[in-house]
């Protein structure tokens, strides 16, 4: 199944390989990905697409949301 | 105050309370020793043979602690030697934070002499990871990773410190009062979920609790034994849960997993109500997932939120912290009594041993390694600390020692360690020098640190050491005997004279290789002043039972081969 996870996080070196990591650790493919600092300062914004297990996706958004920078998480069916 | 970033470091770490630093000096981290020396009236430093043992004895001085292990090594090899210890404490969620030196930061990138990506290396096996590259970065990078480390379900930490904010004049303020937000407020409980869960365990024709390491982090072992007496619940321990129940309770029914006890596996699977606190569902302790407890309800307590659903759908989940939770649980609990529910761990408990009777190796003499743990809980009636290695010694150490005091079981789960044991015990030694502490290894894992020898002389640690040789890495060993027809492809190992090696190290020993001098060797080397070896040469194809063979479920577990 492909999800869109949309991530904001602190700016901070080092965060999106952290995410990315957990996605590798899983022999997880990106097909889309996007990050950009927000109107707030500090805050950036990132949206990762990929095709994810539905048995896992709640399990590693959850693994994801442990990631000290993160400020919020959320996960959705990609619209295709 | 004008201070050097390398003064910065010590002065913040005195701060967070370090008495402890276990370490290794190296080019990179050099201006961070020079400061050290200055405060050796504070701030123990052990100097280990190799900065993975630097790793584990902070390990084994965290778990008797509770407080974070604290490790310096320098950049490069001294980094890398770190990560074993690092992945180990994340597995096993063990606070820790590493301050590493890393190469002057206008030389990053470049491949400068010991220059390796520690952050790049460490990201996946840290709780939080971060590169000063300026002294001003120090006092708050170091406050938060005491934070990280410690709150919420514990882990390890690694500061990447370049040599020139080490060496930087700056402006140093402690940061008080600072924040981590994602740690800012403890987790709530929701009133509604305790309220189902006790309607749950109150209307339990057979409840069974589970108990892991999260009990013994969180403190929460009267908690436990209140909800265990109040309900008549019969309890099992995860192998990182062992001595958060004492083994003499009464409703304490053993070890779950794959080399766990007969009758806390297979009643998994006749439970109504599972009640798992602070652990984690590991692949160790549920067998074939499937077919994993599919007629209980499971009432699931942890501080990790990915943990709930992650292995097993519970039907209740809390996130929040074991004392916590059982404190808000307890007074919804009903008292009854469930005499027939214990009764069916009882009459397993006795086919297990009639098994282990049956099999009982008769022969020439040699003792076993269920002799040298049984002999050894004997003498020192549960109340040693006991650090096993990993393979057949850790699950003898397990099932044979009874454990009666709260973290005296200390050993490498997640990760599986071998090596772990000797500088475990080391940090473990260090944080209690009056407690009784013996590492347990076999003739495999003690080769794997046995370098620490050394720090266990220099140090002057009344440590006591025992090593149970067979000849064989004996776990790899006995699979190979089960399930690939005796094939016994490169587990034959030898080792060193240990009584010599001892003698070499300065260190005292003696070696057993007859069952009837294992009592009066044993009580030696709890006599003696000082470190010990005691080597004991055991049978050396013995197999530890029961067992559940990969895939199987916990119904399936083997009593015999």
């Amino acid at each position: 199944m492909t999800y869109t996870i949309n991530i904001a996080t602190e700016n901070k070196p080092g965060v999106l390989y952290r995410i990315t990591g957990l996605l590798t650790k899983r022999k997880i493919n990106i097909e889309n990905l996007n990050a950009f600092e927000t109107k707030k300062p500090g805050i950036s914004q990132i949206t990762i697409t990929a095709d994810i297990e539905p048995t896992a996706i709640d399990t590693l958004v959850k693994q994801m949301d442990k990631i000290v920078e993160i400020v919020n998480i959320k996960y959705h069916v990609a619209h295709r | 105050m004008k201070m050097l970033g390398s003064e910065a470091i010590i002065q913040t770490l005195l701060k967070q309370g370090v008495t402890t630093i276990f370490g290794y000096p190296g080019g990179a981290n050099m201006p961070l020793y020079d400061a050290l020396y200055d405060h050796s009236d504070k701030v123990r430093h052990i100097l280990v043979r190799h900065e993975q043992g630097a790793t584990h004895a902070a390990e084994g001085y965290a778990r008797v602690t509770g407080k974070p292990g604290v490790c310096f090594a320098t950049s490069g090899p001294g980094a890398t030697n770190l990560v074993t210890g690092i992945a180990d404490a994340m597995m096993d969620s063990i606070p820790m934070v590493c301050i590493t030196g890393q190469v002057a930061a206008h030389l990053l990138g470049s491949d400068a002499f010991q220059e390796t990506d520690v952050i790049g290396i460490t990201t996946p096996i840290t709780k939080w990871n971060y590169q000063v590259t300026k002294a001003e970065e120090i006092p708050m990078a170091l406050a938060k990773a005491f934070i990280i480390a410690q709150h919420g379900r514990p882990g390890p930490v690694v500061i990447d410190i370049t040599k020139n904010a080490q060496m930087e004049m700056f402006d140093y303020k402690y940061p008080e009062n600072i924040e981590v937000p994602k740690f800012a407020k403890d987790p709530t409980i929701n009133t509604e979920d305790i309220k189902k869960a006790a309607e749950l365990i109150n209307n339990a024709k057979k409840p069974y609790l589970l108990v892991g390491h999260g009990v013994l982090i969180a403190q929460a072992e009267t908690a436990v034994q209140t909800l265990m007496e109040k309900a008549d619940i019969p309890a099992a321990v995860t192998l990182h849960g062992l001595s958060a129940v004492p083994c003499n309770h009464p409703l304490y029914v053993g070890m779950l997993g794959m080399h766990g006890n007969l009758g806390p596996n297979v009643l998994t699977n006749q439970a109504d109500v599972l009640i798992a606190v602070g652990m984690r569902f590991d692949d160790r302790v549920t067998g074939r997932l499937s077919h994993y407890a599919p007629q209980a309800k499971i009432i699931h307590i942890d501080i990790d939120a990915s943990e709930l659903h992650k292995n097993v759908k519970a039907h209740i989940a809390i996130q929040a912290d074991a004392k916590t939770t059982l404190d808000a649980l307890i007074p919804h609990i009903k008292k009854q009594k469930r005499y027939a529910w214990r009764k069916s761990f009882s009459l397993l408990k006795e086919k297990e041993l009639h098994a282990e009777i049956k099999r009982a190796i008769k022969g020439d003499g040699l003792p076993t390694m269920k002799d040298v743990i049984e002999t050894l809980s004997e003498e020192t009636d549960g109340n040693a600390v006991i650090v096993a290695d990993v393979g057949q010694n850790q699950m003898f150490s397990a099932r044979y020692y009874c454990y009666k005091k709260p973290n005296s079981f200390i050993t490498s789960g997640g990760l599986g360690t071998m090596g772990f044991s000797l500088p475990a015990a080391i940090g473990v030694q260090v944080a209690s020098p009056d407690q009784e502490v013996f590492t347990i290894a076999g003739d495999g894992g003690i080769q794997m640190n046995i370098q620490e020898l050394a720090t266990v002389t220099q140090e002057k640690l009344p440590l006591k050491i025992i090593v149970m040789s067979n000849g064989f890495l004996g776990m790899v060993r006995q699979w190979q005997q089960l399930f690939f027809e005796k094939r016994y492809s490169s587990t034959p190992i030898t080792g060193p004279d240990i009584v010599k090696v001892a003698d070499a190290y300065g260190i005292s020993a003696n070696r057993v290789t007859h069952k009837k001098d294992l009592v009066s060797a044993i009580q030696k080397m709890r006599s003696h002043v000082g470190s010990y070896i005691l080597e004991v040469k055991v049978e050396q194809e013995d197999n530890i039972f029961p067992m559940m063979p990969a895939g199987a479920s916990v119904e399936e577990i083997r009593l015999e081969e």
